[in-house]
């Protein structure tokens, strides 16, 4: 009994003391962009794909299949997924990649709480300098690059050419657009009177941004300064009441759809409830397949133009953009190499992801043949020099979006008068601003 | 005799406490502790990521101006004034209807009781599919009728009735069923008594019945107050408390403040009004009841 006592013991020790098997280095990468494992779950074929979902999910199986000594495992969040990584960080269990807008950057840089990628960027053969300007702009913060760019995107104008027909809006097979606003309200009834229907579609419910994109792009037209300093908005401002009270006649005038969510007008347009849709670069691959369906309301009908310029200042588009950031926490060397081989994959194929409708974030990418050549993209290409994002070193801008798109919901409805809508916003803004620590 | 008496007393109160402390233990370190260091929490100006700074009562006098807090506070009043009264009344009603012992109330029952366990997020899903004015199930009734959908969701008046008629529906299991029990428990020689006097039914309800579920009532009442003043999912989902906050409740309004603006001295401060309001609520309503009994 003793000699078998020590027996089992001994065993337990050799176990105890053996190597670990050495398996592959497992990566967390978390992401927004949805869940399509049905799908796409197994499929390495990048090019098949379709959609953010689809890219993304395929672009890291493909990772996975080429490079067996590392495993990235895949966490998907709801969008945009910042509650859950702040809860990551704080409790100090942060995934190793998170996907990141571009404006968000600050508020995580700030705190230290995602790292410098400068030199692991550069180990990795991948340099700033090979960024598109927005694409910096986005992700350096101090002189430092804190995170690799993956897009950039922008709310555009998605045309339902079909019925831009009916209105007698299409001119030389393109369509007819506003240069100021009176020309806007003017398009807008006729286009009503022909078909019936609203001119735009809107995501009004629900909503935590879109109003917010749409006030700073026009302001951004008139070159209205929206932030005086980093901790102030300027949002009581004649140019802002401009852009307020145009959204509102359009609202009355019942010009515009009402009371739909995103989904609801994201699947409006599609069946054709409506001459323009006013939604970012990410449904360019969703409605381009549309309008190759025999019987779709968007059959050979589907445009996509940036914001036209209504304001006689500069040809300007509030836009942002997504990339990879790695939160701050202790990895090993052989970990942290496996990352940025990951990210230097994430570049290669940055084509591939552009086929979202995104832009490129590589200047090589969209100055090439094959991405110009894709649908709609000579049409959007102007928005590289248009694209413009909110001043790097504002933080907070999520909460700055939802704020301004609160108050300015409640002037279009005419839930609160058009000053009083723009007072509150910038109080409550600056409010955040100066409570920042 | 008296030296055997006291150390007999003392074990037993070391035994006592013995008992005792495992949830004394669970109670302090879970609710005592995170209550004070919350309060002091609230006394600063702090980010969720390291940082703070002593303010004293500061926090308060900025929430005391903060239209969208004082907005908050009134929303979730206005919440709990209309699901508490409604989710007794309702539970009553369904508990003294379905209180017998046949096949088809035991199966009524269940049904009511079913909705009480799906997630917040299934709930206001279907809710959602019932109230959205775009193709919504009551948005398709109004249009076989010729008439116009109402939005129910971004419509500033309707957008918390709508919260509440959704939790009504999905919190009226616990009251019916912890009326359901307080029924069970009404002796049945009352009933008797009150039918040898031929009493009706609408006296036996008012003299028999009332009287003895009196305590089960206030404890529906108490625990309903308590758990609708903590409104958070269904606004969160089906109205991300707009339009124009009129839906935002407090809880939400403490979230959005700590968890993304990180402004977690800020976010304590209104815990601290969050709980006292529950708690003068709640105690209200208790001392009341026992005032009249």
């Amino acid at each position: 009994m003793r000699r078998a006592l020590a027996c089992l013991t001994m065993l337990g020790a050799l176990l105890g003391c053996a190597p670990k098997q050495a398996g592959p280095v497992q990566i967390t990468l978390q992401r927004f962009f949805g869940a399509c494992d049905a799908e796409y779950g197994s499929s390495t074929n990048v090019a098949a794909a379709e959609g953010e979902c689809g890219i993304v999910t395929t672009l890291i199986n493909k990772f996975n299949a080429e490079n067996p000594d590392i495993h990235v495992k895949v966490n998907v969040v709801y969008w945009p997924g910042y509650d859950q990584l702040s809860a990551e960080l704080a409790a100090g269990d942060p995934p190793d990649l998170v996907t990141m807008h571009q404006s968000v950057i600050s508020d995580y840089a700030q705190r230290r709480l995602i790292m410098p990628l400068d030199d692991g960027l550069a180990s990795v053969g991948v340099s700033p300098a090979s960024f598109t300007r927005a694409a910096r702009e986005g992700v350096m913060r101090g002189g430092h690059v804190y995170a690799l760019p993956f897009d950039n995107w922008a709310p555009l104008w998605q045309i339902n050419m079909n019925l831009f027909r009916a209105a007698g809006l299409v001119q030389g097979g393109k369509p007819v657009l506003p240069h100021s606003p009176e020309e806007l309200l003017a398009q807008a009834r006729q286009f009503k009177r022909a078909t019936g229907k609203p001119y735009l579609l809107q995501s009004m419910v629900n909503e935590p941004a879109a109003y917010a994109r749409n006030l700073f792009t026009f302001l951004m037209q008139q070159n209205a300064v929206i932030f005086p300093d980093p901790h102030h908005i300027r949002l009581s401002t004649p140019q802002a009441h401009r852009v307020l009270a145009l959204f509102k006649q359009i609202y009355d005038e019942g010009l515009t759809s009402k009371d739909q969510d995103y989904t609801a007008a994201t699947s409006g347009f599609l069946n054709g409830q409506g001459g323009v849709y006013l939604v970012g670069t990410w449904m360019i691959g969703a409605y381009e397949q549309a309008s190759k369906q025999p019987g779709s309301p968007l059959a050979n009908g589907y445009a996509v133009v940036p914001y036209p310029q209504l304001y006689p200042g500069r040809d300007a588009t509030y836009a942002d953009g997504h990339s990879w950031v790695m939160p701050t926490a202790k990895r090993s060397a052989q970990k942290t190499r496996a990352i940025f081989r990951l990210l230097r994959f994430l570049k290669d194929n940055d084509f591939e992801w552009s086929r979202t409708g995104h832009l490129p974030a590589y200047r090589d990418v969209i100055d090439s043949a094959r991405w110009r050549a894709l649908p709609h993209r000579a049409g959007i290409a102007g928005l590289v020099d248009a694209a413009t994002p909110l001043p790097p070193g504002v933080q907070r801008q999520f909460i700055i979006q939802q704020i301004v798109s609160e108050e300015m919901e409640s002037a279009i409805t005419g839930q609160k008068p058009i000053n009083t809508a723009l007072a509150d916003a910038q109080r409550r803004v600056n409010d955040v601003l100066f409570n920042l620590l | 005799m008296k030296a055997r008496a006291r150390d007999a007393a003392s074990g037993e109160a070391l035994s006592g406490a013995l008992f005792v402390a495992p949830y004394l233990l669970v109670f302090l370190v879970l609710l005592v502790y995170p209550l004070v260091s919350g309060i002091w929490l609230s006394l600063h100006k702090a980010d969720l990521f390291g940082g703070s700074q002593y303010i004293g009562f500061e926090n308060y006098v900025r929430l005391f101006k903060d239209d969208v807090f004082r907005k908050a506070v009134w929303n979730t009043c206005y919440f709990v004034l209309l699901t508490v009264p409604a989710l007794t009344v309702i539970g009553l009603a369904l508990a003294l209807a379905l209180n017998n012992g046949t096949r088809r109330s035991a199966v009524l029952r269940g049904l009511f009781f079913s909705s009480s366990v799906l997630s917040v997020t299934i709930v206001t899903l279907i809710w959602r599919m019932v109230l959205v004015p775009d193709g919504g199930l009551i948005a398709d009734l109004l249009a076989s009728l010729h008439l116009p959908s109402v939005p129910f969701l971004s419509d500033a008046r309707l957008a918390m009735p709508a919260v509440a008629l959704t939790t009504i529906w999905w919190c009226i299991g616990l009251p019916m069923m912890l009326f359901l029990a307080a029924l069970q428990q009404v002796p049945k020689d009352l009933y008797e008594a009150a039918a040898l006097d031929n009493a009706g039914w609408w006296r036996t309800l008012l003299r028999v019945t009332l009287p003895s579920i009196r305590r089960t009532a206030l404890v529906v009442v108490v625990i309903e107050i308590i758990l609708q003043f903590q409104l958070f999912g269904q606004a969160q989902i089906m109205t991300l408390g707009g339009p124009n906050n009129a839906s935002l409740p407090i809880v939400l309004f403490i979230y959005q403040i700590g968890f993304q603006r990180w402004d977690i001295g800020y976010a304590a401060a209104a815990s601290e009004i969050l709980f006292c309001i529950i708690l003068a609520a709640a105690m209200t309503q208790y001392l009341a009841s026992r005032g009249r009994s």
